[in-house]
């Protein structure tokens, strides 16, 4: 975790007086050092729909109200049976039969936190989804999940969410024994906290001036030994780079040989054969290699063709991209990304190292404001708006930044093409999907569940022509043993995996699944399609 | 069992016609890759619900999923073990504790709650530590899951089912589930020790815990952990002498915090916080629900397998990542042939022939395949270096100096034992 984020979750939560946490801090602090105060108050400020309460819809709500969401809601108008009593932990077991589901599971989850509100609304969802107040209530939600529903119910609620870009995304669920998919639907989904583990660059190659002037105004023979001996290897290989320019027509290393001969040259900058600084400039000399203006995944979304339902939400997040692409190629910038002020640990004497970073926080700084003053320039109503955390995180994380665009969910069952070629480049995955995809056809005709039924329904979504391939018979006669059997261990994987994703979408943080993440406990295995 | 009559008001059986509806339909028939010796119907039943016995080991962040996992799956015997007791951190996941319950025992409270909300299933604790018990105890097990996040005591555990593998007796193969978390990530894997990899085989896997070299702490702070380092290695014993540090005492930590930030001031360092320094002294991992439901989820669905023969198990290692979309990979671990605990043949190092034995011992105590901290080194009719006892220490003390090739020949032995060591790890010294 970065210091600034540990900052964060330090001012949002510590009283001052005494400076140990308070009891809500500790109670989160294994979740506040992943997500930080900021995706805390996102998490608080939640409410989350969801549809059934089957030992699966509760396995994900524990796993919401743990972690402290604001508000939750099942809608389920089922009576509790004998199977339900067996197999959902968020029941009173025998007592609990005849009874209403969803009335006897929230106080079961409620006590899971003090702090999370939450409701049983005893309707079903088709009741709803037939009044326009009941559409509209559906809509009011940051969030609706959906598991093992009737496969036009949820098409129904699919489509009612799709049609509203800034409406609730949706997370439907199915399984059935050891093999499940489920989708996250959502139109576009921003994300400037990746939390990515790759390093920004360091800019060696494109060095800001103070940095420049430092690396150039070294006597290296000359200095004294010790201070040569804690040079940091960013200021070495600095150095280094500058002064292979001046000698290859303002080139870096490329080839082999060249690469070689740039890494003798950092050896020979040593007074002592043991100087491990210099050592460490050697081996991080890959730095030297690539070091584009502008990484290619944050070019590609400077092109992204702009969304015709893009959802209002993200406004902000595409006017801060839009200054960020004028950012590299303003002339009075530095041609490239914002530069990151954090700096990894390297071999370094105290003092030179707190200069450095004391460099880069400074050179951080410049290029922020100036990016701040380019967005005010193009954005100045949106500019005037924005969160200024918001906006700092943007500049922050500009290295790592991610856009998704999602699909409707069941497009991808639409498109023969998209699914056949899925196929033959997933098999397992795809024929999984296609199985479950299929009893969730037969489920909604109230069909008998066979081999045979399962394998006409899936030609049908295929298209005629299309060799099955093995994965397909293992898929399905693996649906067609227990195609109602919702799991107790699937229940729960599933609860954590959904809930994973929830926290995700909620948080803007971390990057949530785009498409179909397709489960099958048997070989214990997941996997993401279309 | 008192929560079972009270909740069924008849002590016969406290199941009831339905309850395994779900369950039942993976039981009543196999499916297009389940083993052909699968034997569907009442006699797996049988065996799950009325025979089988499972120990889980940890009643934490995995262990209260697994607990709920296993009784709802049909695991009627159940054994759990955990020394910690309950923290008020331990709430945001650990679902089976409410504030009340803080300061208890994990593992009572935890099976105490699994009885009362799952009727007929019978939870047997233990308060304490798992080195507490015998091979015995262990033997009678059919299964053992663990959700621990102590790598020593896995170390244990899975050293000692290896070596109560006895090649005459089939039943003393004890398979081994075990899970780990650490934020969004985790992994769940399946042991059969002497068969498949064991824990010892992978030790490299595990992150690296970041130990900062003294020097850096003491001379060439650079980071606020360096600071929070010097605060509670050097600052504490110089002040407090022999008093201990304790790190759940919040008044140990605000001490260690004021100083560490006292240092970073006069450094110019920036980044000491409170949560860092609690962090960094107590060795905090991140953990969240979700990501223990998912691993205690399969470590349970692998037990539900090799219990029922249902499904193939894990062959053997799944390992999950989260942070980006969902990524995992399953695939086969491979059995180390020089793994101390499992692989029979000892572990070749090559050193320099000027080589002290204090630098062997540096060297072995930074290798991440052995983990060991503070070893005692002997060759065959030869103590080369004992930690303890003191007078031992005090007697083998001078040989540290010496060069290892003076005391060991080439391609010699030297066995190394260590208490954090659950084995004697022997090595071949080879000369350069
Ligand atoms: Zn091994």
């Amino acid at each position: 975790m970065s210091q600034t984020e540990s900052q964060n979750i330090e001012q949002a939560t510590t009283s001052v007086a005494t400076n140990q946490p308070d009891a809500k801090t500790r109670r989160y602090d294994r979740q506040l050092r992943i997500w930080a105060a900021s995706g805390q108050a996102a998490l608080e400020a939640s409410r989350i729909l969801v549809v059934s309460s089957s030992a699966t819809s509760t396995s994900i709500l524990k796993n919401l109200v743990l972690p402290g969401i604001g508000h939750f809601t099942i809608l389920d108008s089922t009576i509790t049976s004998p199977a339900d009593a067996g197999n959902n932990f968020f029941l009173n077991a025998r007592s609990s039969i005849g009874k209403l589901r969803a009335q006897e599971a929230v106080p079961l989850l409620r006590e899971l936190n003090d702090a999370v509100q939450g409701e049983a609304i005893l309707k079903d969802v088709s009741e709803l989804l037939a009044t326009e107040q009941g559409r509209d209530w559906i809509g009011t939600f940051s969030l609706v999940i959906a598991h093992n529903l009737k496969k036009d119910t949820l098409d129904e609620l699919s489509t009612l969410l799709w049609a509203n870009p800034n409406g609730p995304p949706l997370i439907a669920v199915r399984s059935a024994g050891f093999l499940a998919h489920f989708h996250v639907q959502y139109h576009e989904h921003c994300v400037s906290q990746t939390h990515s583990e790759n390093a920004p660059s360091l800019r060696i190659t494109r060095p800001f001036p103070a940095l420049l002037e430092w690396a150039r105004s070294l006597d290296l023979q000359n200095m004294d030994p010790t201070a040569h001996g804690h040079l940091p290897f960013v200021v070495i290989l600095v150095r280094a780079v500058d002064e292979w320019r001046k000698s290859h027509d303002g080139n870096l290393p490329k080839t082999r040989e060249e690469k070689t001969e740039f890494k003798r040259s950092i050896l020979a900058m040593r007074l002592k054969p043991d100087e491990e600084n210099f050592e460490e400039a050697e081996a991080q000399a890959w730095r030297v290699w690539s070091e584009p203006a502008v990484p290619s995944d944050i070019q590609t979304l400077f092109s992204l063709p702009p969304l015709a339902t893009s959802p209002h939400h993200n406004a902000t997040f595409h006017a801060l991209l839009e200054t960020l692409a004028e950012f590299t190629k303003d002339p009075s910038g530095p041609g490239t990304l914002p530069i990151s002020a954090t700096l990894p640990d390297m071999k370094a004497d105290t003092k030179s190292y707190v200069q450095l970073q004391n460099l880069y926080r400074d050179a951080a700084e410049v290029e922020k404001n100036h990016f701040k003053e380019l967005f005010a320039a193009k954005h100045p109503e949106i500019a005037k708006s924005a969160n200024p955390e918001e906006v700092d995180s943007f500049v922050k994380n500009a290295h790592h930044l991610r856009v998704l665009r999602g699909k409707q969910l069941g497009a991808f069952d639409k498109d023969r093409d998209a699914l056949v070629t899925s196929l033959s480049l997933q098999p397992r995955e795809t024929a999984t999907h296609l199985a479950l995809s299929a009893l969730s056809a037969l489920l909604s005709r109230e069909a008998d569940i066979t081999v045979d039924a399962l394998n006409a329904e899936v030609q049908t979504l295929l298209g005629d022509g299309v060799e099955f391939p093995d994965e397909l018979d293992a898929a399905i006669g693996e649906v067609a043993r227990a195609p109602t059997a919702d799991l107790p261990n699937m229940a729960a994987f599933l609860g954590g995996l959904v809930a994973q994703e929830a926290i995700k979408v909620i948080t803007e943080q971390y990057v949530p699944l785009n498409g179909y993440c397709v489960v099958d406990l048997i070989d214990s295995w997941t996997g993401v399609i279309g | 069992m008192a929560a079972a009559v009270a909740v069924n008001g008849t002590s016969s059986s406290s199941d009831w016609e339905g309850r395994y509806y779900h369950v039942d339909q993976i039981l009543d028939r196999p499916g297009p890759r389940t083993d052909p010796s699968f034997l569907a119907g009442d006699e797996v039943k049988e065996f799950l619900r009325e025979k089988c016995k499972i120990l889980v080991i940890g009643a934490g962040g995995l262990g209260c999923e697994i607990l709920a996992n296993l009784a709802l799956s049909g695991f009627k015997d159940i054994h759990v073990i955990d020394m910690d007791t309950i923290d008020i951190s331990n709430l945001n996941r650990q679902f089976l504790f409410r504030p009340k319950d803080v300061g208890n025992s994990k593992a009572i409270v935890a099976a105490e709650f699994i009885m009362n909300r799952v009727p007929g299933v019978k939870v047997t604790p233990y308060f304490g530590k798992i080195q507490d018990k015998d091979e015995d105890y262990y033997m009678q097990f059919n299964l053992i899951i663990c959700g621990l996040d102590s790598v020593e005591a896995r170390r244990w555990i899975n050293a000692t089912l290896v070596n109560m593998v006895d090649p005459e007796n089939p039943e003393s193969l004890k398979p081994l589930i075990d899970g780990g978390t650490e934020g969004f990530k985790g992994q769940a894997r399946v042991i059969l020790p002497t068969v498949t990899s064991c824990y010892e085989c992978s030790l490299d896997m595990l992150n690296k815990p970041t130990a900062f070299p003294i020097c850096t702490i003491a001379n060439t702070p650079r980071l606020p952990e360096h600071c929070i380092e010097w605060a509670s290695v050097l600052e504490w014993p110089r002040v407090h002498g022999e008093k201990k540090m304790d790190t759940d005492n919040p008044e140990h930590i605000s001490w260690l915090y004021e100083v560490a930030l006292a240092r970073a001031k006069e450094f110019k360092i920036e980044g000491v916080t409170y949560s860092l320094t609690q962090g960094v002294v107590k060795n905090i991992i991140p953990a969240i629900a979700s990501t223990n439901a998912i691993i205690a989820a399969s470590c349970c669905n692998e037990a539900f397998k090799i219990a029922t023969s249902s499904a193939a198990y894990l062959n053997n290692y799944f390992m999950l990542i989260g942070t980006d979309g969902v990524y995992s990979y399953t695939f086969e671990h491979e059995k180390r042939q020089d793994c101390p605990v499992c692989g029979g043949e000892s572990l070749d190092v090559t050193i320099s022939k000027d080589w002290t034995v204090e630098r062997l011992i540096e060297m072995l105590v930074e290798r991440q395949d052995i983990q060991v901290k503070k070893p005692s080194l002997s060759s065959p009719g030869k103590q080369i270096y004992f930690q303890a006892p003191p007078q031992l220490e005090q007697a083998t003390r001078p040989n540290l100096e010496k060069k290892v090739s003076e005391l060991v020949p080439d391609g010699g032995e030297i066995t190394v034992t260590a208490t954090t060591l659950p084995f004697n790890l022997s090595l071949r010294i080879k000369y350069t």
